[in-house]
């Protein structure tokens, strides 16, 4: 990509510069890895990290402490299955 | 527990709806326990019970649930993610955003840990349904994030963690 055209992109969209340089210094042949997805999905990388961030949203209400009225009704469940 | 808390939520986007849901559930799992057959799944026969609580009661509140789709999508309108990395705030509304049937599939498959066959089973369709709503909300969700130019970033993320 000319540099003319680079310049045109980051006044776009400013978020994009730190991205191209990085892709710029690292060269192209530096994506590497698996591209296409299985069954024409997005790229193997992508998916990755989309699956962390669905995985984090996920995981952060699981791990916290289940609360108490739910609990206590558990408790309860149990114990009138004990009978 | 834990998960089928978080499930629900990832339902209705509400921890106190969610809250009411799990112990609809459990109540309801208590009650029909008989048609529970032992050997099977326990865990995908909760989240079943808690999913169709949450659609059949969907159903009836439907405008409710529209009013609530608004504010998630007029939230992203003013604070649009396109700024390359994503932060947990915009992935969660994104999610948000998602169709129900997409983002069910996406966290039963992608974070709740069960296979393409017991989603389909929970979710009472297809397993190729399944298959085709994870796709299409992982899509929807890079599309939504601004993410497919990142790709060439994640390729150089990775390659660095393994080196």
């Amino acid at each position: 990509m000319d540099a003319q055209k680079k310049d045109r992109r980051q006044k776009r969209t400013p978020g994009v510069s730190k991205r191209m340089d990085q892709a710029v210094k690292n060269g192209p042949g530096s994506t590497g890895g698996v591209r296409a997805g299985p069954e024409g999905g997005l790229p193997l990388t992508l998916q990755a990290h989309i699956g962390r961030h669905v995985r984090a949203v996920f995981d952060e209400v699981a791990r916290e402490p289940i609360p108490e009225h739910l609990l206590r009704l558990l408790k309860d469940l149990e114990q009138s299955g004990d009978k | 527990m834990g998960s089928l808390r978080a499930f629900a939520v990832s339902l209705c986007g509400d921890k106190e709806r969610a809250d009411d849901l799990v112990q609809e559930t459990l109540f309801k799992a208590w009650n029909h326990l008989d048609s529970f057959k032992e050997g099977t799944n326990l865990k995908a026969w909760l989240f079943t019970i808690l999913r169709n609580t949450y659609f059949s009661e969907r159903r009836k509140r439907r405008r409710e649930v529209e009013d609530a789709d608004g504010t998630y999508a007029a939230r992203l309108a003013t604070h649009p993610a396109q700024h390359g990395h994503m932060d947990m705030q915009d992935f969660r509304a994104a999610l948000g955003r998602l169709p129900d049937d997409q983002r069910e599939a996406l966290i039963l498959v992608g974070a709740a840990g069960f296979s393409y066959e017991e989603a389909a089973e929970i979710s009472g369709c297809a397993v190729g349904t399944i298959k085709s709503r994870v796709n299409r909300a992982r899509n929807r969700l890079a599309s939504m994030l601004g993410l497919e130019d990142l790709d060439a970033d994640l390729s150089n993320e990775s390659i660095s963690k393994i080196a």
